[in-house]
């Protein structure tokens, strides 16, 4: 059952959220010993505020469209009175006075909270790896990793722990454990929801969005969730749009562009297979389909490299001055790669910025969207890709974050749909990747498809 | 702009008021080179009238499709 059709179940008293509160704990208990995708299960006080929801339906007051949904977001939205770890040893016993904006505006909608769940380190890395509090695992196979930093967002949700979660998206880390997991993630514009009370990483590049089962989900969420707030000036005074409108509207008429190098380039065969049926797909439902030529993508990677890895250095100096040994081998390595650049170079990656999106944006008039693989290949091992702080690791994350930095730096927004299986039956993802706050478009091109596939309705069974 | 060797790195570390012995700023040298690599051809090249904030400019701009 999705999100919304939960929802509509206790708004209209087919179920109570007390029920729907005990079935996730339930399968919670039964999943995460081997998961690991929550970081606090926090069973009595979910019970006890469901039937609060309960008991104020009953009396006729529903407080909005999450109406006593239970809901876990990823552990770096700071609600106040909760620790909020953030993946780390160094926040391990952090707790916030204030609310993170998104996340109380979920709460406002009525959304009962279960827990926190699992991240990397201060969100900082791609697979899904912590060395603090142990690897999330794919609900597909417990060998291989969920991606990151959103792990445990993507682990939970795939495996029907969690109705929807919050996660954030830097350089892919909404978009990667949609893919690797097989739900749907929705990277938002920079600028389209707030990100005051949001653990940060890079001011320029940091994007919260959810992952949940469909797309029709994720449009409820970042309807609720954007919009102007006097916590975060950087987020964007325009109006709103109805995202949920957006669901029921078919492909015609609109077109979609396909990369004629960059995101077709090295594929692993399965992607590209998957690729191209989620391209018919899309034609068959009335789409057009054209060939677009993007501007050289991988400067775009590199000057996305240059921002995320000096804003985290100058995020985190205090502790690597003071605490360099309470951090992964790894998120450390990482972090000090922001050191070595130079003032002058940061601020050119930040003046092309402008021009840049100019440009990708010429080069996809005439589209609605483009479409491209999140990744090259399906879910690796953990065993494969637990590269540490080894000389050529930074090398392996590029690797598999290449697709999705490039929308960072541009700051559009991209939808991750499951789109296929490998034949090892690992979920493979596309990326829609819209126009600057035009998720609706990207909202009624996710739903067309998910009302013609079925890949976002499959779940993982408990081996 | 070329890319940082790690005697600069070291220097850059020391600056920067994070220092790093040798080893590490190998390693970053390392890490971080294929970034510049990849921006040099777009550095030194902006015109001066362009700022950071330009992007918000592009990012709002009305476009049609």
């Amino acid at each position: 059952m999705s999100l919304v059709s939960v929802a509509k179940a206790i708004a209209g008293k087919k179920v109570s959220s007390r029920e729907v509160t005990q079935s996730c704990l339930d399968r919670i208990a039964q999943w995460q010993p081997r998961l690991n995708a929550f970081m606090a299960i926090e069973a009595d006080a979910a019970l006890a505020a469901a039937d609060v929801a309960d008991a104020s339906l009953a009396n006729g007051k529903n407080l909005g469209p999450l109406h006593g949904v239970p809901m876990a977001h990823k552990d770096m939205y700071y609600d106040a009175g909760k620790v909020v770890t953030c993946g780390s040893k160094i926040r391990r016993d952090f707790v916030p006075t204030t609310t993170s904006t998104a996340l109380q505006r979920l709460k406002d909608a009525g959304s009962v909270r279960l827990g926190s769940l699992q991240m990397v380190e201060f969100a900082f890395g791609p697979s899904g790896h912590n060395v603090h509090y142990g690897a999330v695992r794919n609900p597909w196979n417990v060998d291989h990793i969920t991606g990151g930093s959103s792990s445990g967002s993507g682990s939970a949700v795939a495996a029907r722990l969690t109705f929807a979660a919050l996660g954030s998206d830097t350089g892919g880390s909404i978009r990667m454990p949609a893919h690797f997991c097989g739900v749907t993630g929705f990277k938002t514009t920079v600028g389209l929801i707030s990100r005051a009370g949001a653990m940060p990483l890079s001011q320029s590049l940091d994007t919260v969005g959810p992952l949940a089962q469909t797309v029709e989900d994720c449009a409820l969420l970042v309807g609720l969730m954007a919009g102007a707030d006097p916590d975060d000036p950087t987020t964007s005074t325009r109006p709103v749009p109805n995202y949920m409108a957006a669901t029921n509207d078919s492909v015609k008429g609109l077109t979609i562009g396909v990369p004629t190098a960059f995101y077709v380039d090295d594929l692993d065969p399965e992607v590209a297979r998957v690729l191209d049926e989620t391209i018919a797909t899309l034609k068959n439902e009335g789409a057009e389909i054209v060939k677009v030529e993007l501007p050289d993508q991988r400067q775009l990677t590199a000057a996305c490299q240059l921002v995320l890895a000096t804003e985290a250095a100058a995020f985190h100096k205090r502790w690597m001055i003071e605490r360099p040994q309470d951090y992964g081998a790894q998120v450390l390595m990482r972090l000090q790669n922001g050191l070595a650049i130079p003032a002058v170079s940061y601020l050119e990656a930040m003046r092309w910025r402008g021009p840049a999106l100019a440009a990708y944006l010429a080069a996809v008039e005439g589209t609605d969207a483009v479409i491209a693989p999140v990744a090259p290949m399906p879910a690796v091992t953990i065993a494969e890709s637990d590269v540490g702080n080894s000389h050529d690791a930074e090398a392996v994350i590029q690797r598999i974050t290449r697709f999705t930095r490039p929308i960072n730096y541009l700051g559009l927004p991209s939808l991750s749909i499951p789109a296929g299986f490998s034949k090892k039956g690992l979920p493979v993802g596309m990326q829609l990747i819209g126009r600057s706050f035009d998720e609706a478009t990207l909202v009624r091109i996710g739903a067309a498809f998910q009302r013609a596939t079925d890949y976002h309705q499959q779940v993982p069974k408990l081996a | 702009m070329t890319r940082p060797d790690p005697k600069q790195v070291k220097v850059m570390t020391d600056v920067a008021g994070v220092p790093q012995d040798s080893e590490v700023a190998a390693r970053i040298a390392h890490s971080i080179g294929p970034a510049f690599d990849g921006f040099a051809p777009i550095a030194g090249t902006l015109p001066m009238d362009i700022e950071p904030a330009t992007f918000l400019l592009v990012q709002n701009a009305k476009v049609t499709k």
